[in-house]
């Protein structure tokens, strides 16, 4: 047997494979009648299959019989393999309950520490419910023998950690008080355990153990009373001692006197003095014991173990929290570049963080300084990390301005893959803001551009610079428009579709800033925008053609092309990014509890503000780039409020085919392509107010009077016109009651869309239950993140929702929300404003494009022509207005009767990818509320759900919903009779 | 609490996987190929940050004695040197109950070193921290089995030395 167990564990897994069916076979065919021996053989066999990776499906019925067998053997086996290989909402456990009782309360110790050990292991709910009590008694029961004992203070721990409700630990403060005089160490070390889940639970019952605890710890330390075979090393039982240490953190604090020793010889001594040091800091014990424990800390990252070193980082960290020791820490500043060396990435990385956390004013130009020089030579698992923290770092505590544009641009040089769009959006923003940097940045830009290989990202930022303040450098060597221009214009074939917007801004710039104009390097730039107008790139493609319309308009183009405005001021994305992860680094085991729970992925936003905002300009503002929008602006375009209406709003009908995207991209492009004169207002002032304009608007909403709505809670305005508006737009409020503002904002990037939910909570109580769910339509799939339980009171709450579009349909996803205010629970569905128009993007085809286009999609299904009756009258400006506004193109010209309209549009989903959709409207100027119109794609369901979607926004709903009943007959006659005529023909003829 | 105890050989072959808290049986390889892949040198510190593998503050440490790899995985609950000593004392009392424990004493024995694992912690706590108490209890079991069972004891190879 021997032999066989040696091929089966030693030969290939094919061996083990021929072996696994016969054993399959021979376990399952029961009613031949195993012995118990062969039985204990194979279920042996059956958990070291399991070890090796192979999923053991048979066989568990076996494992889980002989628990029941009387000889001890069989029984552990059993035993054993069934906590190996069930868990514990496993059926076959229940068979087992009463075996595992019996032998629980039975007189055999030996099987008595076997089923504790499978329920200790498993700890299921059943086992919980049916045997806590006997665990309990076993626990207290002095004719137990201590082996048995601290089984049964484990398995209890198990219990109570897996079902806390179904244990009952009423009174057990003083039992427990009475464990912790017990003089056998296994007993004692796991009562210690239990005791610190108990105490962590709720500290208030077990005061009573507080003084045995420090009596334990005396006699540890007076190594008094301690059996020879506890000791570890010369130590005693260290982890008694650093359990103890442990239970002691979760009471509050209390004077505590003999938790320090200063006894270190070897790693046991070591895990004593770091807990307790964690007791110290959780005490907050008076600055000379904290210093002492800095300076030995110091000691610990010096050393040559680099467990000690590792760990005195990262307690040194933990250290950083206590204000008074920051200064001590810095004196260790030198040693702790060092450890940025060491050869273990753990140890760097914790050096990583402390280093970032110390730094302040004072060294900041060091530290970071040191963080550039070591990103050169870092692995690159550490430099992103690395190259966010410089970059932060640098924003923070930048003494001037000017260092903090050469730490950024070096940043952008060395590790440009590393740096994100956050971090250089962030530099031209500090450079447009501050007029007396712009030379100086210019002028590294240009020395930039002069190496012979750089980063992508160092030719954006370069090239933005340049485009809006080379000018400022032309008397400078080798400055001059056309220069600057042909280097940066060498970069263009080596960079990707997403520089080339960039670079085309850059040149419509130099265009405008050449005063007068220089011919030759007008017909250059000319010529790459023509070039670029047939851009397959959509973005490209807009730029290239408007920028060589509106480059060739001369004058006008000084004030649509002006400099780019002054950001308003808001506070740094990399800033809230760290706030945000900090919060993990930052302490750990006791103090989590005092920390507030958060089980959610969602950002919350409160008024809080940073510690540490030595910058005045960070003090608060828009939160993270892509959902620049806060409550400030949903509610500015609302027209709630009026003061900062000149910072935010935005034209809320968008007139021109504007990707509406406002990220922070499209902000610092936007109003150079779009906006012009609009853009150029004074924005500077109203920044000073923005400190307390979040302030001011709380307040604002506050004022809905909460007493007087008794009993209903009534959603203020109407759902159904919000949802009507955000049809066309892409953020406002969605719903808005007394308690809550639900807002949301979106993006769209062809098939898919994000939105940011924003819950804001308008009281001065926070809300409870709060629960949102998407019931998505089949051709939707959305992701909403999680949303926290409770959104504290006065806060915003936004949650990040993807949508992505399938196929083409109307169906609209409903958000279900519900909360809850005292005991007023709340509960609405809305109708997610993620509707088909979403989906489309506005273009323009030319009269060579459409003809055949439309020639080539003949008759239904891809083609569908309808007479639509009982439209909203309206002029054919209107109209068109209405179309361009749903993101359906209006070509004008291509149809020479004033009284048609064609529009033309590309709409996106997974199924579709981008198709054409073409839309013809042939209106009747002596009768306006009938038109005939005529769809045409590539894809017969998208063309009728197109034309259904224009016509449920056309035709006139309100109160009767078909009110104009005599209106067909009057209608008929006035439609041409020649409808049923192919119109492609028709309008061929008329053209 | 303890997550779990790995012990592997240098090549990534498990000789001793136990969770205590379940874990199906594909997410059990796939922790100890990922736990092997990220073995590390010598000379540097044996503790890793495993976020990444079991969620938010859970580290593993791990030592190395001659062909066999040791891991515990554990939260932040317990004490990092704690974890590195009770991985000495199972290496102790293993090596006490095998007399100069080698791989082969845990492919042959692995009934047995679960017996010992068992002593040493229950249900993811430190349950004894003295080797001479495993040893003894150990010892008792062993007992307790060759009287259960005569076949079993004359069956060479399978029962501890």
């Amino acid at each position: 047997m021997k032999r066989q167990v040696f091929t089966c564990r030693y030969k290939e897994l094919g061996n083990i494979r021929t072996r696994f069916s016969p054993l399959k076979s021979r376990v399952q065919s029961r009613e031949e009648g195993l012995t118990h021996y062969e039985k204990k053989k194979y279920v042996w066999k059956m958990l070291y299959i399991y070890m090796l990776g192979y999923d053991v499906d048979f066989g568990h019925m076996e494992a889980v019989s002989l628990i029941s067998a009387p000889k001890y053997p069989e029984k552990q086996v059993g035993y054993i393999v069934t906590s190996c290989l069930l868990n514990e909402n496993h059926d076959f456990l229940r068979l087992a309950i009463n075996t595992v009782r019996n032998d629980i309360i039975g007189r055999n110790e030996t099987f008595q520490c076997l089923a504790l050990t499978l329920v200790g292991n498993i700890g299921g709910r059943e086992f919980a419910e049916s045997l806590a009590p006997d665990v309990q008694k076993l626990l207290i029961s002095s004719s137990c023998r201590p082996l048995v004992r601290k089984k049964a203070a484990l398995c209890l721990l198990r219990l109570f950690r897996k079902n806390p409700d179904v244990v009952n630990i009423d009174g057990w403060s003083d039992r427990m008080a009475q464990l912790l005089d017990e003089r056998d160490f296994g007993v004692l070390t796991s009562s210690m355990s239990l005791l610190v889940a108990l105490v962590s639970n709720n500290h208030d019952a077990y005061w009573n153990c507080l003084p045995k605890c420090v009596k334990i710890l005396e006699r540890l330390a007076r190594n008094q009373d301690v059996p020879p075979e506890y000791t570890y090393y010369g130590i005693p039982s260290p982890w008694l001692q650093v359990k103890t240490l442990r239970a002691l953190q979760y009471f509050p604090t209390v004077e505590d006197p003999n938790t320090r020793r200063s006894l270190f010889e070897n790693n046991a001594s070591h895990a004593v003095l770091f807990e307790a040091l964690a007791l110290v800091m959780h005490l907050d014990a008076e600055k000379e014991m904290m210093s002492q424990c800095v300076a030995l800390l110091g000691k610990f990252i010096a050393v040559r173990e680099p467990n000690i070193r590792y760990l005195g980082l990262e307690n040194m960290t933990r250290m950083l929290m206590v204000t008074e020791v920051q200064d001590i820490i810095k004196r260790h500043q030198a040693q702790i570049i060092t450890s940025l060396k060491d050869p273990d990435i753990s140890i760097r990385r914790r050096a990583l963080d402390l280093l970032y956390g110390m730094c302040d004013v004072s060294n900041a130009k060091d530290i970071v300084e040191e963080l550039l020089q070591y990103l050169s030579t870092a692995d690159f698992a550490m430099r992103e990390e690395l190259s966010l923290k410089a970059a932060i770092l640098a924003e923070k505590f930048a003494p001037d301005l000017s260092w903090y544009v050469d730490v950024i641009l070096q940043l952008i040089d060395k590790a440009g893959d590393f740096v994100s769009d956050d971090i250089w959006f962030r530099v031209v923003q500090f450079v447009t803001n501050n007029e007396d940097l712009q030379p100086y940045a210019a002028l590294k830009a240009r020395e930039y551009l002069d190496k012979p290989a750089i980063h992508e990202t160092m030719v954006k930022v370069s090239a933005y610079i340049l485009g809006e303040y080379s000018h400022l450098l032309a008397r400078g060597p080798a400055c001059s428009p056309k220069e600057i221009f042909s280097i940066i214009h060498e970069k263009l074939p080596t960079v990707s579709t997403s520089t080339i917007p960039i670079l085309l801004s850059t040149y419509a710039k130099i265009l405008m800033h050449t005063q007068p104009p220089d011919q030759e390097l007008q017909h250059q730039i000319w010529a790459i925008f023509s070039k670029y107008e047939s851009c397959i790139d959509a973005e490209i493609q807009q730029r290239a053609v408007e920028y060589h319309a509106l480059s060739m308009k001369g004058a006008a183009l000084m004030d649509i092309l002006a400099e780019m405005p002054k950001f308003p001021e808001r506070q740094s994305s990399l800033i809230r990014k760290a706030e945000n992860t900090e919060a993990d680094t930052a302490e750990q085991s006791a103090a989590k509890l005092r920390a507030q729970q958060q089980a959610s992925n969602a950002l919350v936003v409160t008024d809080q503000r940073p510690a540490n905002g030595t910058l005045p300009v960070n003090q608060l503002g828009l939160v993270k780039v892509p959902i620049m929008s806060n409550a400030d602006q949903i509610i500015a375009e609302q027209g709630v409020t009026h003061e900062n209406g000149a910072l935010t709003v935005v034209d809320p009908q968008p007139q021109l085919p504007s990707t509406p995207s406002p990220d922070l991209l499209e902000d610092l492009l936007g109003p150079l392509a779009i906006e012009g004169p609009s853009g150029t207002g004074p924005q500077s002032e109203p920044r000073v107010a923005s400190g307390f304009e979040r302030g001011e608007n709380a307040d604002a909403l506050a004022i809905a009077p909460v007493e007087e709505q008794a009993n209903t809670v009534q959603p203020i305005g109407s759902i159904a016109e919000r949802f009507h508006a955000l049809c066309l737009k892409d953020s406002g409020v969605l719903y808005e009651d007394p308690y809550i503002q639900i807002g949301i904002k979106a993006e769209w990037r062809a098939h898919h869309g994000r939105y940011v939910i924003f819950l804001g909570n308008k009281n001065t109580a926070p809300l409870s239950s709060v629960q949102a769910s998407i019931l998505p339509p089949s051709h939707l799939n959305t992701e909403l993140s999680l949303v926290p339980e409770t959104i504290p009171p006065r806060a915003q709450v936004q949650c990040p929702l993807e949508v992505i579009n399938l196929r083409p349909s109307r169906d609209l996803a409903v958000l279900d929300f519900s909360y809850k205010f005292g005991t007023q629970v709340v509960n609405v569905k809305l109708r997610l404003p993620a509707v088909f128009n979403k989906f489309l993007q506005p273009i323009t085809v030319s009269a060579e494009e459409f003809f055949p286009q439309w020639r080539s999609l003949s008759g239904p299904p891809l083609k569908l022509q309808e007479v639509v009756r009982g439209v909203r009258p309206m002029p054919i400006a209107e109209l068109a207005n209405l179309l361009n506004s749903l993101r359906l193109m209006v070509c004008p010209g291509l149809d020479p009767n004033a009284n048609n309209l064609i529009a033309s549009t590309t709409f996106y989903s997974e199924s579709t990818r981008a198709m054409l959709c073409l839309i013809r409207i042939e209106t009747d100027p002596a009768d306006r509320t009938q038109l005939r119109m005529t769809v045409a794609s590539g894809d017969p369901t998208l063309t009728f759900e197109l034309k259904e979607f224009i016509k449920e926004q056309i035709v006139y709903i309100p109160v009767p919903p078909q009110s104009p009943a005599p209106m067909p007959p009057q209608a008929r006659p006035t439609s041409p009779p020649t409808a049923i005529s192919d119109p492609g023909a028709l309008l061929a003829g008329l053209l | 609490m303890i997550r779990g105890v790995i012990i592997m050989n240098d090549q990534g072959k498990p000789r001793l996987v136990k969770f205590y808290e379940f874990q199906p049986v594909e997410k059990q390889q796939e922790l100890v190929r990922s736990i092997y892949r990220s073995r590390r040198a010598e000379n540097v510190s044996n503790f890793v940050k495993v976020d990444s593998l079991f969620g938010p503050d859970v580290r593993l440490v791990y030592k190395t004695f001659a062909t066999l790899y040791f891991v515990f995985i554990f939260d932040n609950s317990e004490n990092e040197l704690a974890m590195l000593d009770l991985m000495q004392v199972f290496v102790e009392t293993l090596d006490k109950c095998f007399s100069n424990v080698c791989e082969l004493d845990v492919v042959f024995n692995f009934k047995k070193v679960h017996t010992i694992l068992d002593e040493i912690i229950l249900g993811g706590q430190v349950l004894e921290t003295s080797s001479s108490e495993v040893v003894k209890a150990v010892e008792e079991i062993s007992k307790m089995e060759s009287n259960g069972n005569s076949i079993i004891s004359s069956i060479p190879g399978w029962q501890g030395r």
